[in-house]
Parts: C-alpha cells; sequence; structure tokens
C-alpha cells in the first residue's frame, strides 16, 4: 500500500478533471458564472433539503429560487446577501467546522471540497446574480465564429473555435477506408462491400465523400439501422413482458419506424403521429400504427393481479417515456412528490398523466375495443402462435408443470410390450426423469397415459380448438381514446389506491404554455405543444441524442436529464446551432446525419492522442474521433455481411435465428424457441423477436436494452461472456464456416485469400506483420496435430474466418 | 497520469479501479449517467496502453468485513412461514374462525377480488423446538431443524409488494420497478471479486421452471454490464457457449486464441486503444473459464460422504447439486451465489396446495440447505459466508379454500433465516402477533436487511452509490437500519 498517498492525488486531479474538464483545458474563468459554475454546487450539495420539494425541504429554506435564497429559512437571517458573504448564513454554513453547523450535514456523507466553497463565496462576492439553467430558456440561432481552418461546416466552426481557445490541433482527416467503413456502419449498420470499397477509392472526384454519403442515406438499410436507437426509446419488443411475457404482434409498428426515416418524414410530423396519429383528422392506417410508440408497454398476465395496478404502471411508463425521449427531463421523479432538483411539481406529473389516460388498453392485456388494429388483407407468415393460443398453451403447459412425478403413475405399467407400441421419440422420453422433459414432451405422454383427469382435459380441449381456429390475421397495437374520459387524480406518494385532488390535462409551467385546440386538451395537442417554437428541449435532446451516437457521448453527456442534475453542454453554441438549423431545415432527419457525417470533425482519424493525457483526456473537445464498439445487432450483421449470408429483405414479422439450447427456460414459462429455416435464419439482427423475459443472449451479452422501459443510451460493456459468444456460439461459427468457404472460393492462394477476408471484416488490406501473423498460422494449422491429423483445408480457413470475426477491429468503428 | 507510469503493473490496474470505483461513487458535479464507466475508460486510452483496468478486481471494504462472499437461497413463491417455522397455536384454535378486520381492514392482496381467503386456517404441521435455542421448526424441515443453532431466524421480515414479479424485484433490488441492480450486482461493484477464472455473482436455478422476472432478478439496472448476475444452467454447459464448437479441438482453440491475441496487439500498438488490452483480457479470462468450469460442475471429486451429506444420488439437475456447487464457487473465490428453486407459491390449486407439493418442495430443499451450512462449517468457511434463506414473501394466515387448501401472498410478516458471514448462531429475531399477521417486534423490512447484509460484507449502504440520472442511487434508496440483533 506504499502507492495510496500517491493514489489520493491522482483520484483529486481525475475528479476535476472530470467535473471542470472545460476550465481544466484552459484558463480559469475570470467571473463566476452562476448556472455553470455555482447552480450544480447548489443542486449537487443543497436542493435535496432545500430545493423545490416542500416535502423534503428543512429549516423552511430553499435555494432553487433567488428571492427564496435572499430570504433565508426559519432562522430569519438572509442565507445570501449579495456582495456580502459575511452576512450571509449561506457560507457561515458551509464553512463552519461544528459538525452541528455545518452544511452539508455529516449524516448526508457529502463534503464540499475546499475549491467548492471558495466559487460559492466568489459569486456572492461578485453580486450573487442569478440566472434561469440554460435547458429552460429555448435555442438562439447563435452567431457563426470564424470559418473553420479545416472544415467546411458550421460544426466545424463552433468545434475548432473551441479547440483554438485551447491551442489544441485538430487529428487529421482518416485515412479513406477508415472513413468509409465508419460511415457506412454509422448510417445502415453494415460493413461497406468489397465492390464499393473499390469503387470510392477509385473516385477522386472532390465530393467523392459526399456522394457516398447521399447513396447510403438514400438506401433502405439506413431506416433499419436507425430504427434501431429509436426503438430503444420506444422500449420496442415482441412480448409483452412482466412475469407470463407471452408473445404479442406490434411489428408494424418496428417497419413503421424503417420506413418513416427512410422516406426522411420530418421529425415534428413523425413525433406527432407516434403520439398521437389516432388523433389526427381522417387519420390514415399508418398513422394509427405509429402510435404503436405507447403501446409497447408493458402487460402483467399474472393471476390475481388488480388490472388497474397494471393499467397505472403502464401510463406511468407513457409519462416516463415522454419526459426522456422528448424533453430529456427525468419526469418519473415527481410520481410521488414534487420533483427534488427540478421544477416539476407532483401535480404537473399528474396533468401530464392525464393526456395518457384516456386509452382503452387496460393492465391484463384484454382491452377495450378499439385498441388493436387488424389487416384484413395479410395472413401470418410467422411461426410465433398468438396471444389466446400462447395463453391457452400456457394454462395447459403450467397445469402440467404441477404434475409431479408422483403424479405421473405410469412408471409401473411400462413394459417392453407398451413400449414397443410407443412413437419412438415417446419411447426414448417416457424414459426421462419428468422433471427433463420439455412441455411439449410432457403434453405427449401425459395424454397418452393418463385419459381421465378432467382438468387436462378441458384444458387441452380449450387449446386444440383456438389452434384450429387461429386467428391468422395479422395485428398491431394502437392506442385509441375512451368515448368517456376518465377523472385523472394525483395520487398520494405515488399510491394508486390512494387518489387525491382531480387534475386536467396540462403541461409544466416552466415550459411554453399549452394551446389546446378544443376545450379539453388532448394527446395531439401534447404532441404539437413539443414542436411550438418557444420550447427549448424537444429540438436539443433529439440532435444530442443523434449527436452521441456519432461520437460516444452526446454535447449534453446526460442526454436524459437535461435538469438541474444533468451535465452541462461541453459546447452550448453547437448545440443551439445544430437544434436551431433542425428546426429551420424543416426537421428533416436526413439533413441532420448528412450535416454530421460531412463534418470534418466526423472525418477526424481517431487514433488516441497521447498528446492531450493532460490537457483533455477525455475528448470532451472532439479533437479527434473515437473508436467505438459496434451495438449488438451489428455485431451479428456484421458477421453475416462478411461471410455473405446476409438476407436483405426489409420488415415483416420476427425471425428466430439459432440459440443456444434450453435459453428460454430461464423465464417463467417455458415457451418453445423454433428456429428459423431458410432465409430467415440470417436476416439482420433488428427481425429477431425479442423476448423481455428471456432476450436472444447474443443481443443481451452485447448490452440490447431489455425493453422494459425507454432506453435512450446504450452501456458498452467489454467481458468474457461476449468472447465466448463470438467464439463458441452456433451462429457465429456458422457465420466463420461460410466466411472460409467464401474465402476458398474467392481467390487461390493463401495471400489472395487473407487479404480479401481483411477486405470483407474490416474493410482494409492487412499490414505485413498481420499478414505474417496469419500465414503461421495456416502454417500451424497444415501441420500434423498430437493426434497426427492436419487440419483439413475447410477446417483451416474456419478457423481463419474465426480469427477474422473475433477481432477487435471487426466489432469496433474505428 | 504520468504518476500511473511510476507504479507496479498490478498497483495500476488496482489504482485504475479503485479511481473508477471513487468516480463512480462519489464524483461530484454534473456527471450523470452510465457514462462515467465510459469516461474513465476513456481516461486509460488518454493513458495509451498502461494496465487494463478490471472493474472486478478485489477491492477493500470500506471497513472490516465479516463476510466475504454470499450465497442466498432465493424460495421463489413465497413459502409459507405458518408451516414452517413460526408457530401459532392460537391461529389453530381459530381454525375456520372469520380473520378479525382489525387485521386486514384496507389491506389489499392477491387474488382480492376473489371470494376465498377470510377465514383463518391453522397450521396442520407438528411442531417442535429444537437445538440449544429451542427455535420452532415443523416436521416439514427435520434436516434444518438439526442445525437451527448455527442459524439465525428472522420471524418479523416485511416487504412492500405482493404480486409475485415485483416483489421478486423489490427483495432483488430493492425497488418493484425494472432498472435497478440486484444485490449482487451491487457487492461485485463495491467489492470486486476474488474469482479470476469464474464469473464474481453466479445464479443457479433449480425447480419447474426460472422464476418469475426472469433476468432482471439478476441484472445490473444502470450499473455497468460486468457486474451482472451470470445464469450457470443446470444441463448442457453451465456457462453458455462454453464449449468450443463441434469439431474444434482445444489445440485449434489455442491456435485461434494466439493468432488473434497476435493480431489485437497489433491493432492496439497503432490505435493506442487501451480497450483492446480490456478486450484481449476477455478473451484470456473466456478461455481460463472454458476450462475451470466444466472442472467446477464435475462433482465426481467430491467424496461419497459429502455427496451423501447433500442428498445427491444421480447428476440430475436438482437444489441439492447447486447447493454443493454454491459451496464450490465461493471456495474458488465468487462473491456472490444465488440459487433460485420453484415453485414455492401455495394458494391450494393444482400443484400449489399446502399438502402434497408444499410437502415435496420442502423435501427438495431440506436436506440440502442444511447440508451447506453443516458443510461450509466443518470446512472453516461458514465464517467468512453468508448463508441467506427466503422468498420474496411469506403466506397469509388465511386460507384460501380452492380445490385443496393454500395460503395468499403475505407481505406484513414472514421468516427468513442467515447463517455465518458474521451473524450470530442460534439467535432468534423478531414476533409476530398471535396469528401471525403482523410483526410486533423487530420488524425488519427488506431496505433493513438489505443495509445489514451489506454491512456485513464491509459496506455502508449509505456510501455504495451510483450517479444516475443525476441521481445518486443505492441499493436501500433513501431508506434502511441496520438489524443491529442480526450482527453478532
Amino acid at each position: 500500500m506504499a502507492w495510496y498517498p500517491r493514489w489520493i492525488g491522482v483520484v483529486v486531479t481525475l475528479t476535476i478533471a472530470g467535473t471542470r474538464l472545460l476550465e481544466a483545458a484552459d484558463t480559469p474563468p475570470s467571473a463566476v458564472d452562476f448556472a455553470r459554475d455555482v447552480q450544480p454546487i447548489l443542486s449537487d450539495f443543497c436542493y435535496h433539503c432545500h430545493g423545490p420539494d416542500p416535502g423534503s425541504r428543512k429549516g423552511g429554506l430553499r435555494l432553487d429560487q433567488r428571492d427564496a435564497a435572499l430570504a433565508g429559512g426559519k432562522s430569519g437571517l438572509p442565507a445570501i446577501t449579495p456582495g456580502v458573504p459575511d452576512q450571509s448564513e449561506l457560507i457561515a454554513r458551509i464553512f463552519s467546522t461544528d459538525p452541528e453547523e455545518v452544511m452539508p450535514s455529516p449524516e448526508s456523507h457529502r463534503t464540499l471540497s475546499e475549491q467548492q466553497k471558495q466559487v460559492v463565496k466568489r459569486w456572492i462576492e461578485e453580486g450573487a446574480l442569478w440566472k434561469d439553467h440554460w435547458a429552460f430558456i429555448a435555442p438562439v440561432r447563435p452567431p457563426l465564429p470564424a470559418p473553420p481552418a479545416s472544415g467546411n461546416s458550421p460544426i466545424d466552426a463552433f468545434i475548432e473555435a473551441r479547440l483554438a481557445q485551447s491551442a489544441i490541433q485538430p487529428s487529421p482527416e482518416a485515412d479513406r477506408r477508415t472513413l468509409l467503413r465508419r460511415v457506412t456502419l454509422d448510417l445502415t449498420g453494415l460493413p461497406p462491400t468489397p465492390e464499393a470499397i473499390d469503387a470510392f477509392l477509385a473516385d477522386r472526384r472532390p465530393d467523392a465523400y459526399e456522394r457516398v454519403v447521399d447513396a447510403l442515406l438514400a438506401s433502405p438499410q439506413h431506416g433499419e439501422r436507425w430504427a434501431r436507437p429509436w426503438l430503444d426509446v420506444a422500449r420496442y419488443a415482441d412480448s409483452n413482458g412482466y412475469s407470463v411475457d407471452a408473445p404479442r404482434q406490434i411489428w408494424k409498428y418496428r417497419d413503421w419506424v424503417v420506413s418513416a426515416l427512410n422516406r426522411d418524414l420530418p421529425y415534428d410530423q413523425f413525433v406527432i403521429e407516434q403520439l398521437a396519429g389516432d388523433l389526427l383528422p381522417n387519420a390514415t392506417r399508418d398513422q394509427r400504427v405509429a402510435t404503436g410508440f405507447n403501446r409497447n408497454t408493458q402487460i402483467n398476465q399474472e393471476g390475481g393481479i388488480d388490472p388497474e395496478q397494471f393499467r397505472v404502471e403502464s401510463v406511468n411508463d407513457r409519462v416516463g417515456t415522454f419526459g426522456s425521449a422528448f424533453l430529456g427531463l427525468t419526469l418519473a421523479c415527481a410520481q410521488c412528490h414534487d420533483h427534488k432538483f427540478d421544477p416539476i411539481s407532483q401535480r404537473e406529473y399528474y396533468q401530464l398523466y392525464a393526456f395518457f389516460n384516456q386509452t382503452v388498453d387496460d393492465g391484463h392485456g384484454s382491452s377495450k375495443p378499439g385498441g388493436v388494429l387488424e389487416f384484413p388483407d395479410e395472413t401470418r407468415s410467422d411461426t410465433s402462435a398468438s396471444p389466446e393460443v400462447e395463453t391457452a398453451r400456457f394454462e395447459l403447459y403450467s397445469y402440467l408443470e404441477s404434475r409431479d412425478p408422483a403424479h405421473v403413475s405410469w412408471r409401473p405399467e411400462i413394459t417392453p410390450a407398451v413400449l414397443a407400441q410407443l412413437k419412438p421419440e415417446m419411447q426414448h422420453n417416457v424414459m426421462q426423469p419428468w422433471a427433463q422433459l420439455t412441455a411439449g414432451q410432457r403434453r405427449q405422454l401425459y395424454g397418452y397415459f393418463v385419459r381421465d383427469d378432467a382438468e387436462y382435459n378441458r384444458r387441452l380441449e380449450k387449446l386444440t380448438a383456438l389452434e384450429r381456429s387461429q386467428n391468422r390475421v395479422v395485428t398491431t397495437l394502437i392506442m385509441s381514446e375512451l368515448s368517456e374520459p376518465r377523472t385523472t387524480h394525483l395520487f398520494i406518494k405515488g399510491d394508486f389506491t390512494r387518489p387525491g385532488e382531480v387534475v386536467s390535462p396540462g403541461t409544466p409551467a416552466i415550459l411554453p404554455p399549452l394551446r389546446a385546440a378544443g376545450p379539453r386538451a388532448t394527446r395531439l395537442d401534447l404532441a404539437r405543444w413539443l414542436f411550438d417554437p418557444a420550447q427549448p428541449l424537444p429540438a436539443r435532446v433529439f440532435v444530442n441524442r443523434v449527436w452521441q451516437v456519432y461520437f460516444g457521448r452526446g454535447l449534453v453527456e446526460t442526454e436524459n436529464d437535461f435538469g438541474l442534475q444533468g451535465s452541462r453542454p461541453s459546447h452550448p453554441e453547437l448545440l443551439d446551432w445544430l437544434a436551431t438549423d433542425f428546426a429551420e431545415s424543416g426537421w428533416s432527419m436526413k439533413a441532420l446525419h448528412r450535416k454530421i457525417v460531412t463534418s470534418a470533425t466526423y472525418r477526424r482519424s481517431s487514433t488516441a492522442r497521447p498528446d492531450l493525457s493532460e490537457k483533455d483526456p477525455l475528448n470532451l473537445l472532439l479533437s479527434h474521433q473515437i473508436r467505438l464498439r459496434l451495438d449488438a445487432e451489428w455485431i451479428r450483421d456484421v458477421g453475416l455481411a462478411a461471410s455473405g449470408l446476409l438476407v436483405q429483405r426489409l420488415g415483416g414479422p420476427p425471425v428466430f435465428p439459432p440459440q443456444p439450447d434450453n435459453v428460454m427456460g430461464l423465464g417463467q414459462v417455458n415457451r418453445a424457441w423454433l428456429t428459423s429455416e431458410g432465409d430467415d435464419r440470417h436476416r439482420r439482427a433488428l427481425y429477431t423477436h425479442h423476448w423481455r423475459a428471456t432476450p436472444h443472449p447474443a443481443a443481451a451479452v452485447f448490452d440490447a436494452p431489455d425493453s422494459f422501459s425507454a432506453c435512450t443510451r446504450r452501456v458498452r460493456s467489454n467481458t468474457p461472456l461476449q468472447a465466448l459468444t463470438l467464439l463458441n456460439d452456433r451462429q457465429f461459427f456458422e457465420f466463420a464456416q461460410a466466411l472460409g468457404a467464401r474465402l476458398q472460393h474467392a481467390a487461390a492462394t493463401d495471400d489472395e485469400r487473407l487479404q480479401t477476408g481483411f477486405r470483407l471484416c474490416v474493410s482494409r488490406a492487412p499490414t505485413a506483420p498481420e499478414l505474417e501473423r496469419l500465414r503461421r498460422l495456416l502454417a500451424e494449422l497444415r501441420l500434423p496435430a498430437e493426434s497426427g491429423q492436419a487440419a483439413s483445408e475447410s477446417e483451416v480457413w474456419t478457423t481463419v474466418g474465426r480469427v477474422l470475426l473475433n477481432l477487435d477491429e471487426t466489432l469496433n468503428r474505428s | 497520469m504520468s504518476q500511473l507510469d511510476s507504479l507496479p503493473a498490478d498497483a495500476a490496474a488496482h489504482l485504475h479501479a479503485l479511481t473508477r470505483r471513487h468516480f463512480l461513487s462519489r464524483c461530484a458535479i454534473g456527471l450523470g449517467n452510465v457514462a462515467l464507466a465510459a469516461l474513465l475508460d476513456q481516461s486509460a486510452r488518454a493513458a495509451g496502453p498502461a494496465q487494463p483496468a478490471d472493474p472486478t478486481t478485489p477491492r477493500d471494504p470500506h471497513f472490516p468485513a465479516r463476510a466475504k462472499s454470499v450465497i442466498y437461497l432465493f424460495m421463489a413463491g413465497g413459502p409459507s412461514q405458518l408451516d414452517l417455522f413460526d408457530y401459532k397455536p392460537r391461529l389453530n384454535e381459530l381454525n375456520g374462525q372469520p380473520v378479525p378486520d382489525s387485521l386486514v381492514a384496507g389491506k389489499r392482496f392477491a387474488f382480492m377480488t376473489t371470494s376465498h381467503g377470510s377465514q383463518l386456517l391453522g397450521s396442520r404441521r407438528a411442531f417442535a423446538r429444537h437445538g440449544q435455542s429451542g427455535a420452532w421448526v415443523s416436521d416439514l424441515m427435520p434436516h434444518t431443524a438439526r442445525v437451527v443453532d448455527d442459524l439465525t431466524i428472522v420471524k418479523s421480515c416485511a416487504a412492500d409488494l405482493f404480486n409475485h414479479a415485483p416483489a421478486k424485484l423489490f427483495m432483488n433490488t430493492g425497488s418493484g420497478q425494472f432498472g435497478r441492480p440486484s444485490m449482487g450486482s451491487w457487492v461485485t461493484y463495491g467489492l470486486g471479486t476474488e474469482s479470476r477464472n469464474l464469473p464474481g455473482f453466479v445464479v443457479l436455478q433449480s425447480g419447474p421452471r426460472g422464476p418469475r422476472g426472469g433476468s432482471v432478478n439478476w441484472g445490473t439496472g444502470f450499473l455497468p454490464t460486468t457486474f451482472q448476475g451470470v445464469p450457470f444452467r443446470g444441463q448442457g454447459d453451465p456457462i453458455l457457449n462454453l464449449t468450443n464448437p463441434a469439431g474444434v479441438s482445444a489445440t485449434r482453440q489455442r491456435q485461434t486464441l494466439d493468432a488473434l491475441r497476435d493480431l489485437n496487439l497489433q491493432q492496439a500498438v497503432a490505435t493506442g486503444d487501451a480497450e483492446i488490452h480490456t478486450r484481449i483480457a476477455a478473451y484470456e479470462m473466456a478461455s481460463r473459464m472454458q476450462s475451470s468450469a466444466p472442472e467446477l460442475v464435475d462433482l465426481r471429486g467430491e467424496s461419497a460422504a459429502t455427496r451423501a451429506l447433500y442428498g445427491i444420488h444421480d447428476d440430475a439437475p436438482s437444489f441439492a447439486r447447486n447447493c454443493l456447487l454454491a459451496r464450490r464457487l465461493v471456495e474458488r473465490g465468487s462473491r456472490f451465489v444465488q440459487l433460485y428453486h420453484t415453485n414455492w407459491d401455495s394458494h391450494g390449486g393444482p400443484g400449489e396446495n399446502l399438502q402434497s407439493d408444499f410437502e415435496a418442495r420442502c423435501r427438495e430443499v431440506d436436506q440440502a440447505q442444511a447440508a451447506l451450512v453443516t458443510d461450509l462449517k466443518q470446512r472453516g468457511l461458514l465464517k467468512d459466508t453468508l448463508v441467506i434463506w427466503g422468498g420474496e414473501f411469506g403466506s397469509t394466515p388465511m386460507g384460501e379454500n380452492r380445490d385443496t387448501t393454500g395460503r395468499n401472498h403475505h407481505i406484513d410478516a414472514f421468516t427468513m433465516w442467515f447463517a455465518g458471514g458474521g451473524t450470530p448462531a442460534g439467535r432468534i429475531i423478531g414476533e409476530t402477533d398471535e396469528l401471525g399477521f403482523n410483526a410486533v417486534q423487530n420488524r425488519a423490512h427488506v431496505h433493513d436487511l438489505h443495509a445489514t447484509i451489506l454491512h456485513l460484507l464491509g459496506l455502508d449502504h449509505r456510501r455504495l452509490t451510483f450517479r444516475f440520472q443525476g441521481r445518486d442511487f443505492r441499493l436501500t434508496d433513501v431508506h434502511g437500519n441496520l438489524i443491529e440483533s442480526l450482527i453478532a
């Protein structure tokens, strides 16, 4: 532990670097800025007890409003006297050494640093100027800084002006192959084909890159790729969640998102249709499909529940999702009490709740008419059952589960003669322990041996009747309003059994006023309100989420919290420029993508910059690009594309690519995973059936969200279980075999094959040492092993395929 | 970061882990979210290819720990304490009488709209006092009755939620909402793990099906997924994809891994990205798991006496087998092992009655759970290993009269027991009223249990925090008081 004291030093340095990075990157600011320097301290250390929530307020003091802070609390002493720290109780308390006096109190386990205390003191000395939180002030298009040296876009002007302030040189542009792979993965989720690489390298026109970008944006794969982050936010899944997790049909909504992105439906329209497409005048079928956004809530089909409880849960989920998806606010914090940090009251929470409280669906999966849209002209081609069949199957199988071995009384009867009459698979199964049999195997045996179980027969008949009459019509879940509005109450402490005052639909006072078209505000009014020109949040929140996909981090790092506890933007002017430009350009999402990926900032090399380890170790100033591990879906898709197995078909019911055995047994209900055959085995990961309780392991292990609630940003983990998946999973091995075969056919010589493999996986030729290492691998494989057998040529090339598909570079976007 | 360079190699890795933890748990202003993990990993990037950060490296607790590891026997479905540990002669006397209004006024129950469940149901089990402590145990758990002097039995546990899935989440994460980290994740996040060849947080399951809610019960919520529970399976690969693909020999796998490592190293040098070192380390760990996990689950090395102690007679998956696996995992340094056994739900319907079905559940667990305590003790592991036994709630004193008798879900009083890991031996904590409805003494709420479990592991539940969405989250949220009597 000799290094312990030094550790402390490093922590302090790191903490300052992390929290005050922008200051660390250049000279300290001359004057204290309330919003940047002081409010975060007050919010972090004081607002929990002295903030907006009267329920947790202590000593009658609130420090989130200027007048209240100047007045002080019960003590009668002014907490803040502008210009006079000595007459400010706040200063007396934070500098106190008396444990009875000092703030934050010792029980809070929070301690202000000396530097933080001095910041607060200096701010009061300088007059305690107060300004509203930046995110609640609508963005104004900022003037552009001087034209950038290397780029041609306003984005570069902002980025380079900031870099120049800190005297940091931006990195050069990435080489053309890296750039092509980066932009192709970012815009389509697939690697460039060898033909695309050749064409781009051969195209010496000055706008060759822009032409590639336009082609990628126009390709249908663009919608498939960018649907994914939106579906994360929409918590899209193909099952109901909770414990029973029965399947549901809502893939029409997923396809709607892909199509809307591909036709560049303007973002305002995109959002309005999803929130309130059913309420638009003369709503089209497509617009009603779009409202599936709010039907991606879970449904609890567990026996014995109070359906109202789970209906309330789904409405709460809609409010919480509305907050994180469009406003970047943690509205859910105001469900039980006024928000502790942001100016959102509990009453306002329930006013938003009132908008979503008028729909026909209940919490038990049996909604009133209007919750399901049918497509009578289409029939299902998928192998999954309808929810009704699935429920009946569940009832039968859970009954069978309850028949423990004691009930399975036919064992003694099994003589060789009895055995001989059974079907071959039954002959095997009947000798197995009951606990090890699948539900289908139990059904077969039980039905054969036990013929007088009335309860079993009743459940079986119900299932077989449903299976026969199975409604094969395609449906999707949609929003529909009740004809008579429900009364919305505030729930005391968030408890739905304790209704408080009645509230009507409304929006938080801190945001622009709502303009209702009729006497009672509707979801459509709420959706349109998001695009009021005075809105400070929705455009910023969306452009920030797009930005984070391209750079690994948003300009506002806390992409789901623009409130007082969130982080401040690293480039506030750029954020506001992007937001205002987005609105002014007619909310074109493709135009936004194009602006970002054609900027010099996006195109820079991602090679690490050890020279900046002091000045900007976290690359907050974006002097260079960053290597990012691909999301779960693109890891599969890259494997499919490189191996040549990829089937490019857009849309349709979910598919069931191979997964390890027994995964489905991890949920409450042992469901079958009927592996798709033919083309559906090799579709993009977007189309894999997503069970909430038992997600596909290859997706879950790479941090695909569980879809229980809105996910605005994925974590990127790097674990041994990922390695096991890529090395040993049946499907990834299939990719390696296919890639190996592809290489064998592609060329005659080892070197040519290795070069082709490199191009397919990482879009470049191997370096000389890399080629040398792979030649060595070939030599090792072709030597007789200890068993005396050299690898066959197909084994050799499968092994090469495994190495290439497992390369860190294959899994990353550089 | 130059100070890092002067450190010994593994000290630097340790330092990074510590720094990272400090950052994640204490870092101040304005840096919310999971992004912190990424931030620090990027800071490692900027520092060049130094030591890879391994967030599971063992870390010192807040104060000296009593327990180093946890084996949590989760009785999924909620076993009836009134038929096992909470002996209520008065309830037997009042069998069939309506439940007093004073007890149920204003309460809500699962299946509340059905007509059954308003009459008191006495236990049909024979109870006796056992051991020095004189603890009451029914005839359903004869083996457990013999080890009561090694246990602390808490009869006054209380929870908030009475449907299975939310209640399981509540017991595991301190919240009925999805998205919070499970206890095992919090513990491995706080302490890392001693095991270099096996995951720090392992989940084992037995019974007819998995627990309701599935993987969220051992999920990481907003914590990095590195800390998630790894579900070993009772049959096939104990870890998914643990065996090489068909036809790939150990030699071929090694050749593949060697080539992969060399190529990845070249890329690490070319890009300066330290994350590549983490990936290289992950592949090596995966390779070690491929050899150590089969050894772990191969019980042939255990003596016949040990297998008999647990009641393991064949290779079939069972709770008994999982108990023995749990001991082996803890021996090999895993931090948190959680066993789920289903199904304890006892409403009285088919497969869920309080007679034959409940007896069967008890038979499945009784011998093995007692054997686990005995075995850990004999090997000197019990003092460092905290064993936890209990469901997500208990059962009502009122009966449900369906085909056969049963009981409803009950959150106001139920029994859990603890052994080892700094808990007292042979103590009984808490008391319920004469009908077993409410805890009338030493009420032990789930948040209090969580606080105490963390305390035994050397962690202050108020200081084990993670900043997410602008707020410092804890396992105990804003609740939790230490149960002093549960600490020896």
